[in-house]
Formats: C-alpha cells, sequence, structure tokens
C-alpha cells in the first residue's frame, strides 16, 4: 500500500470587520481522495482554502498534516509540507516559459533546478502540453493556462492540492475533459485532493465526499447523494437560485 | 490554420527526450553576446586610434554596470535607483584601498588616519571596494526588500539621495564635495575591462537561469502565486539586490581607476540615466536586452555628440542634445516597445534560425535592425 496521509482542519474561523467570514469550520482530507467543497456565493470557500495554504492569517483553529501543526507556517513554507493550492483567477508567471512555469513549483519546495526541468517538462507532456513548452505563457488558450497552473502545482510532488474553481472560464467540453483528468489524478498521483466547484452536475459525479458551507458555516457534510437530499443544502441553493 | 486541438489525457502522448540543458534555445546566448563583444574589442584594438580604445573602455564600464542593473531591476522587476549609489561607493573605496599611503595623506588630508595606512594591490582594491558596497547593500536592504511597485521604487530613490548625501559630505572618507583625485597612472586596461565584461555577462546569465533567478523571476510576474509556489519573496529579492551592488561597486572601481578623479556626482542622476536608458531600450528582462540597449544608447551617444559638436562650432549652440534626444528615444521605447529592442527576449541560436529564416536577413540582422531606429 502507499503511504496514506492526512490533512486535518481542525475549527478554523476568520472574522472580517465584524463579519464572520468563516466560522469553525473542520474538515478532513485523505490523500487518494477527491473532497468538494460547495456552498453558495460568498459562503466562505475561497477563504478557507486562503487560510488553510497560509496566505490569509486566521482568528483561530488548527491545520495538521500527519499529526504535525502547520497553523503557523508561513505561505511559502507550506508547499514543502505537501500542500499546494491553484487560483479561481489563473496566475500564472507571464513573461516565463511553459517550462520555467511548472519549473517554479519544483524548486520552491527544493528541488534541484536540472531534476525540476525534466520533472516540469514530463508533466507537461503528460498533460499534453508536451510540444509547448518552451513557449511564453502568456500565449497559451484559458484552456492551456489552467493546465499550466494545475502542472505547477503538481511539479511540488504534493500530497494535497487545493484547486480553487479549475473549470472558471472554461466551456462545457473542455470542463468535461478537466473532470475527467482530475478524476484519476488522486489515484495516479497519492494526492488528495479539494475541489472548489459550482456546478453541481460536476461536482458530484467527481467527488467522494462533500462538505458544504453557508455563511461561513459548515451546513452538511458526507457522501454526495446524502448531501444532495439534504433539506437544508436544498434551501442553501434554492435560496441563491431564487435571490 | 489552427493546430489540431490536443485533447486533455493523463497518459503522455508525446514521447521526446528533454534534455535540461538547451544550447540552441538558452545557453547560446552568452556565448553569442561574448562573441559579438569581443569581436568588437578585437576590431577597435586593431584600428588602434587612442580616442576610439578610450570610448570602448569606458562603454565597457557602463556595459558591466547596465549588466549588473538588469541582474536585479530585470529579473525582480523593482525600479532599483540606488544601484548607481552602489557603484559610487565601490569606486571611492576601491580607491581608498589601492592608493598609496603617502599620495592618499597628500591628495586628501582631511582623510581618517586608519583610511589611509589601508594599502591593497590593485586587483584586491577593486574586489575590497565591491565588498563594501555589499556590505552596505546588505545591512540597509532587508526592510525595504518588501516593497515593491511605485513604493519600492520611490523608496530606492531616497536611497541614492541618501547614499549621494553621504558620499557628497563626508570629507574624511571622500574627500567631500571636492575632487578625490587618485593620481598615478591609470590602472582599468583596455584589457582588464573586456576581461571583467566577459566573466560578468557570464555571471549575470548564469543568475538569471540559476533556481535563484528563476524565483526571482517568478517573483516578478506574480508575488502571490510566486509565495503559494514556496518562495519567500523577501529573501529572493534580498540576495538579488545584494549581488547586484557587488557588481556595481566592482564597476565603480573600474570607473574610478580609469577616470582617475571622481566626486559623488559622478555617481548620481546623469549616471543613473545613462544605466537606466541603455537598460530600458535594450529590453529590461533579458542580459542580451542589457548588452544590444549599452551598444545601441553608446552607438547613439556617440553619433549624436559629433552632431552636437559639430552644430557648437557651426554657431548653433547645441549642448544637452544629445541627453534630450536618448531620453525622448526612452519614452517612445516605453509607449510603443516597452520591453525593448530584444522585447525582453533572448538572443540565441534558435532566434537566430528564426530571423534568417523569415526575413532572410544576414547574421547581423540583428544589429542592422537597431541602427536603423537611432
Amino acid at each position: 500500500m502507499e503511504n496514506l496521509s492526512t490533512l486535518a482542519v481542525k475549527s478554523i474561523s476568520k472574522s472580517f470587520k465584524g463579519l464572520k467570514a468563516v466560522n469553525d469550520v473542520s474538515f478532513h482530507l485523505k490523500t487518494g481522495e477527491i473532497l468538494g467543497l460547495i456552498g453558495p456565493n460568498g459562503s466562505g470557500k475561497t477563504t478557507t482554502i486562503n487560510m488553510v495554504t497560509g496566505m490569509l492569517p486566521k482568528d483561530s483553529g488548527h491545520i495538521e498534516i500527519d499529526g504535525q501543526d502547520i497553523s503557523d507556517v508561513p505561505a511559502y513554507k507550506v508547499p514543502v509540507y505537501g500542500l499546494v493550492r491553484t487560483y479561481q483567477k489563473i496566475r500564472l508567471f507571464k513573461n516565463l516559459s511553459n517550462l520555467e512555469n511548472v519549473m517554479i513549483g519544483a524548486v520552491g519546495v527544493g528541488i534541484k533546478r536540472r531534476e525540476a526541468a525534466v520533472l516540469a517538462a514530463s508533466l507537461l507532456t503528460e498533460l499534453g502540453l508536451g510540444d509547448r513548452i518552451n513557449e511564453p505563457a502568456q500565449g497559451l488558450t484559458f484552456r492551456d493556462q489552467r493546465l499550466v497552473e494545475l502542472a505547477r502545482a503538481l511539479a511540488a510532488k504534493p500530497k494535497f492540492v487545493m484547486l480553487d474553481e479549475p473549470a472558471a472560464g472554461l466551456n462545457e467540453l473542455e470542463t468535461d475533459e478537466l473532470f475527467a483528468l482530475l478524476k484519476e489524478l488522486p489515484a495516479k498521483k497519492n494526492i488528495g485532493m479539494l475541489i472548489v466547484e459550482h456546478d453541481m452536475r460536476l461536482i458530484m459525479s467527481l467527488c467522494h465526499r462533500l462538505h458544504v458551507l453557508n455563511y461561513g458555516r459548515t451546513i452538511a457534510e458526507g457522501l454526495p447523494d446524502d448531501v444532495r437530499k439534504d433539506p437544508e443544502v436544498i434551501t442553501a441553493y434554492l435560496g441563491s437560485a431564487a435571490s | 490554420m489552427k493546430t489540431k486541438k490536443n485533447t486533455i489525457s493523463a497518459t503522455p502522448n508525446v514521447t521526446g527526450s528533454f534534455s535540461s540543458f538547451d544550447f540552441a534555445g538558452k545557453w547560446s546566448t552568452p556565448l553569442f553576446l561574448i562573441v559579438i563583444y569581443v569581436v568588437i574589442g578585437f576590431f577597435i584594438w586593431w584600428l588602434n586610434i587612442p580616442f576610439i580604445e578610450d570610448i570602448f573602455t569606458s562603454s565597457t564600464i557602463n556595459l558591466i554596470m547596465v549588466l549588473g542593473f538588469q541582474m536585479y531591476m530585470g529579473n525582480s522587476g523593482i525600479l532599483n535607483w540606488s544601484y548607481v549609489g552602489y557603484a559610487g561607493i565601490g569606486a571611492f573605496f576601491s580607491a581608498i584601498f589601492s592608493m598609496d599611503p603617502m599620495l592618499k595623506s597628500m591628495q586628501i588630508p582631511t582623510m581618517y588616519p586608519f583610511l589611509v595606512k589601508l594599502h591593497l594591490p590593485f586587483i584586491l582594491a577593486l574586489f575590497a571596494g565591491a565588498l563594501i558596497a555589499t556590505l552596505v547593500a546588505a545591512l540597509i536592504a532587508w526592510p525595504l526588500m518588501r516593497l515593491s511597485d511605485s513604493v519600492g521604487a520611490i523608496t530606492q530613490f531616497a536611497l541614492l539621495i541618501v547614499i549621494n548625501v553621504v558620499l557628497s559630505q563626508w570629507s574624511q572618507v571622500t574627500n567631500g564635495p571636492r575632487t578625490f583625485t587618485l593620481g598615478g597612472s591609470r590602472k582599468t586596461t583596455y584589457e582588464l575591462v573586456m576581461a571583467v565584461a566577459v566573466l560578468v555577462i557570464i555571471a549575470v546569465f548564469m543568475f538569471k537561469e540559476s533556481s535563484l533567478g528563476l524565483k526571482l523571476r517568478a517573483t516578478r510576474d506574480d508575488r502571490y502565486a510566486a509565495r503559494s509556489s514556496g518562495i519567500n519573496f523577501i529573501a529572493v529579492r534580498y540576495v538579488g539586490y545584494v549581488a547586484s551592488a557587488f557588481i556595481a561597486g566592482f564597476a565603480g572601481g573600474l570607473y574610478s581607476h580609469y577616470i582617475l578623479s571622481i566626486t559623488a556626482a559622478s555617481f548620481y542622476l546623469s549616471q543613473l540615466f545613462v544605466v537606466l536608458s541603455m537598460l530600458v531600450i535594450g529590453g529590461s528582462m533579458s542580459v542580451s536586452g542589457a548588452f544590444f540597449g549599452t551598444l545601441v544608447v553608446t552607438l547613439a551617444r556617440q553619433g549624436l555628440s559629433q552632431v552636437e559638436l559639430g552644430l557648437t562650432r557651426s554657431g548653433f549652440e547645441a549642448y544637452g542634445m544629445t541627453e534630450i534626444v536618448v531620453a525622448i528615444l526612452m519614452i517612445i521605447f516605453l509607449i510603443w516597445r516597452p520591453n525593448g529592442l530584444t522585447g525582453g527576449r533572448e538572443l540565441t541560436l534558435n532566434s537566430f534560425k528564426r530571423l534568417i529564416g523569415k526575413k532572410k536577413l544576414k547574421p547581423t540582422g540583428n544589429r542592422k535592425k537597431m541602427e536603423e531606429i537611432i
């Protein structure tokens, strides 16, 4: 068996000027599984990711990887512990080549430059961008930029990846392709994946478990089929759709 | 026609061998720059006209300065105004280290006695002067490194003013506002500057391609993404900044041992304008940009100063025209080609091939193109 790691998020909270953006949220994620973090707009999903990855200081709570507390680790050291993320709004290094973009992911966690280049090239090839490794990142289509960002995250050889709306800006066909790819990743790379997504159809088919937020609080968690039937979830989604 | 869309799949669909040492696409750049530089150098040596040799030597000192300037500013994206201040520190201290104590006590009677006693061979004095500049940078830079964009530029500018005022007022070290005369013969020779320039081209290129340089370039493009990729942007900026201060200090030392009499004003706004215009016109994001920017602006300045001289002789006072034209050129570039002549790219074997393939130009095509712009 491959090593199993656990990311545990323990009752984290964040207020912005008195407004509780995230209120006492806890969840855990194991390598090999896909957890969907869902909820209406403004429910605190991105804030949660920002806090877990150290980008945003939290008011209270703990984050542990295999029992090791990483709550106070600065954001730039979090990838070293095996936790990386992508952004809803793509953040690539636009003046660097695709290869260099992906290399950064590896170099950032201390992998040597040469080894990083080989790893980056193989990841880009794996994602179907093998023929454009030396092109500048800003010349890519939106879809390919998403893939480069994903490759950059994977280059850190992470245990856990947090994807913030990976399908934002993609058309339906591209989204289906991306999700087919994502479905295979956890088992193949032995990573735990957390996905923030709006599209319920996709999230239901992709995720092993779901965690639902509304107004910063956890309103439901569990298997997709159970969550789907949860009355509070139905209200939250219908309510937001109706407004 | 667009290329066929490749479908996303988790299985490799391109099986090609990948080598991390990409000569044609990357590592041919320093070789090209050095060959072009050395060819120009030998040609001028062969011409054997002292006036032109002098221009070559002083331009090479500028080249070294611009390369060091590119090393931090180009890779970090932060306007580093204080840079020429470090050249000044290196210039004064290398002179203090290299001068004979007797001569020092005569030329600069106000100098601290312990500084008068110091004496090192010339080459060591250059290194010592550069190390002092590096040390000063290392001591003051850390708190400035978290500042980006316009705030970063303004603090760097303020720092330049501080360095300039200290250099121009500290009579016991720099002879204050009076000229600091080194005396003796010119120690910065044609051969020396050529050797240093070749080494600096290699060093700056290696820096850019190193892990550190790559990280610094990542922070330039997106600080947040760099942070979440494991990069401490303050630390990588700090190392880049301090390293570039070393090159500035070394270039400053070469300058003072070439000119033989310096003041703090030699390392202030007019020199900053020279290196900045060279880097901006060449393209700050690449080493090739620093190189060709220096080449083009040097040629332009020399040409313009001849015109200036001719006009003035024929009764039309045109002093300052050179600066104005170069400044306008810089503005034009910033508007229409903000990444400079090179567009932020490096000159590589591949780019040569592309150039020849597309336009059927001779290998000198790049320089011809630049000359048209002048």
